[in-house]
């Protein structure tokens, strides 16, 4: 009971502001690449062989990374702006056992996250579909991987807004979580495989397109789960953070 | 202000009449706040020390300091935002952490700008609605209250200090609780407002409730408050009924002021001179100071209580550490 009118209130806070619809905004800015790519794009020798088989069509369709790193900036602005703005104090205040609050608030976060990605991943897929009546290609991606891309942007959407939402209660400030969301998932990744052999396709870009079906480098439930990973670890470190700290 | 004017007129009598139209009776179970021996450092700096003090119910106690005193983390460690180093905060013997409905218990207004400033004053509320499971209903009741009806929809960040103020305080009362926790709530409001928060404020501690508010603008304490608690670096300078407090105080007009005074102090009292050949002597009794002064060898030309104002109270205790803390039990 409690956590469902905690997570009811979470939800009310990122519905309240203009952040969703920003991100809404950069969402059908990305659609729109998508299909003035489609539609002017060419390979070198200045044919349309990028959209050629269903499978180059699913890669471009496919969102999850998009969806993982947006919805990590969506977490940890959403979640680092709570301290930046003080509505952390009525929070606790309203649930004194903070790691209620902030388990709520990643519920809310994950809920957010894949929603977006999802609208994100139909606008991709929509765009391409139209864009390509302009071309000599037909849509060629079967229905049941269209489900798999969008699906799989949402969970990516999900995981994404997690980490970022965990990465947001560590750091407590707004540019510093973007800046660790965005060394995560760009910096963090190659320093990780230089230093470990045989740990590139367990990083977030290629875990997103094995969950997508655009390559197969390790299983679907090994991918699912590193991703949770991904995101769990942050979480969980936020989370334990904030039971420790003042809020001052 | 003039922007809640603008929206919502309403009269200091008539925002005082429809807060009190709106309020529910709050039950009062003994809810006392107990701060016992709490000690709080940040780093190397000890901002609150061996910190002792009890606030009653069904009176308003205000909690008195200068700047950095220790003030706000003190209301921080009772609401369990802070962690004390040392000793226990409660209320109504519990910590806040351990109440079976906090927000049904303790109203707390401890950061001036705690809101978004893209979020209207209205969803701000219902956000702490939904998460305590309070009825959106009474969101209205509580913007009613506070005077803020009019602009409930309009985005925070284009509200004037004191009409967050009153969103602030709007949430304290949303969930008509018994004990209210404020710092600062007079910050920024216009006399009206002033004047209805003090309304308000009295008669929430007239239906039992505790109320326990800081503040630095002493001239409006001193018209709300009964009880003051006087913190300064941390530590306690004095508490007690505010009218006794502002009582305990002698006037001397002795022939020898200078020696008079030597001869109190000598004795552990507080003496200042007025500059005008007068003293005022705090710490001792009025027969102490006559006998003494006899004693000395000093005529006496006057010698009364004095009833000082709080400011100049405030003062005295702030300009220095005592060595010991005074108390006066109403």
């Amino acid at each position: 009971m409690t956590m469902s009118r905690l997570i009811r209130s979470e939800l009310r806070k990122l519905t309240t502001t203009r952040m969703p619809f920003a991100f809404l905004v950069v969402l059908v800015l990305i659609a729109s690449l998508t299909a003035f790519a489609v539609i002017s794009g060419t390979d070198m020798d200045g044919s349309k062989s990028f959209i050629a088989t269903a499978g180059d069509q699913q890669s471009l369709m496919a969102f999850a990374f998009n969806a993982f790193m947006g919805a990590g900036l969506f977490g940890a602005i959403a979640v680092s702006r709570e301290y930046g703005h003080n509505t952390v104090v009525p929070t606790f205040l309203a649930s004194p056992r903070r790691h209620r609050a902030v388990a709520a608030q990643l519920v809310a976060v994950a809920v957010g996250g894949c929603v977006l990605s999802l609208v994100g991943a139909g606008l991709t897929v929509a765009a391409v579909a139209v864009s390509l009546l302009t071309t000599d290609y037909t849509f060629l991606v079967s229905g049941g991987n269209v489900l798999r891309v969008v699906l799989a942007a949402g969970y990516c959407g999900a995981a994404g807004a997690v980490l970022g939402a965990g990465i947001g209660a560590i750091v407590r400030n707004v540019g510093g979580a973007v800046t660790l969301t965005v060394f995560t998932f760009f910096v963090a990744p190659p320093l990780v495989v230089q230093l470990a052999n045989g740990t590139a396709s367990w990083m977030p870009a290629n875990l997103a397109n094995v969950v997508s079906g655009t390559i197969d480098d390790v299983s679907q439930l090994g991918a699912l789960f590193a991703l949770t990973v991904w995101a769990g670890i942050p979480a969980v470190a936020g989370l334990v953070a904030v039971q420790r700290r003042d809020i001052v | 202000m003039a922007d809640v004017k603008e929206t919502a007129p309403t009269s200091p009598a008539g925002a005082a009449k429809a807060g009190r139209a709106a309020r529910v009776p709050t039950p009062n179970g003994g809810h006392a706040l107990d701060v016992v021996h709490v000690t709080k450092r940040y780093g190397g700096r000890t901002v609150v020390d061996d910190l002792t003090f009890s606030v009653p119910p069904g009176r308003v106690t205000g909690f008195l300091g200068p700047n950095g005193s220790g003030k706000s983390t003190t209301m921080k460690i009772l609401l369990d935002l802070a962690a004390a180093d040392g000793g226990q905060a409660s209320i109504g013997g519990r910590r806040y952490r351990e109440l079976s409905d906090p927000a049904g218990t303790v109203g707390a207004m401890i950061e001036s700008d705690a809101f978004h400033p893209g979020r209207s004053g209205r969803n701000h509320l219902r956000i702490l609605a939904d998460a305590t499971g309070i009825r959106h209903g009474r969101v209205d009741d509580v913007l009613e209250q506070v005077d803020l009806a009019g602009a409930a929809d309009r985005r925070v960040g284009a509200y004037s200090l004191g009409m967050r103020q009153r969103l602030g305080l709007a949430a304290a009362l949303l969930g008509q609780p018994p004990v209210l926790l404020l710092d600062e709530p007079g910050n920024g409001l216009d006399p009206q407002g002033v004047r209805a928060v003090r309304s308000l404020l009295r008669d929430h501690a007239a239906e039992g409730g505790t109320v326990f508010v800081s503040s630095h603008l002493l001239a409006e304490v001193e018209h709300l408050v009964d009880d003051v608690i006087v913190i300064n670096e941390g530590r306690l300078i004095t508490q007690g009924s505010l009218a006794d407090l502002l009582e305990s105080a002698s006037l001397v007009r002795p022939t020898d002021p200078a020696g008079l005074a030597s001869t109190l102090e000598a004795a552990g009292a507080d003496v200042r001179s007025d500059g005008d050949g007068r003293l005022v002597v705090r710490g001792m009794p009025i027969s102490e100071i006559g006998d003494r002064a006899f004693g000395a060898g000093i005529a006496l030309h006057e010698l009364s209580p004095h009833a000082g104002s709080l400011e100049e109270l405030f003062l005295a205790w702030t300009a220095e550490q005592p060595q010991q803390v005074e108390t006066i039990q109403p």
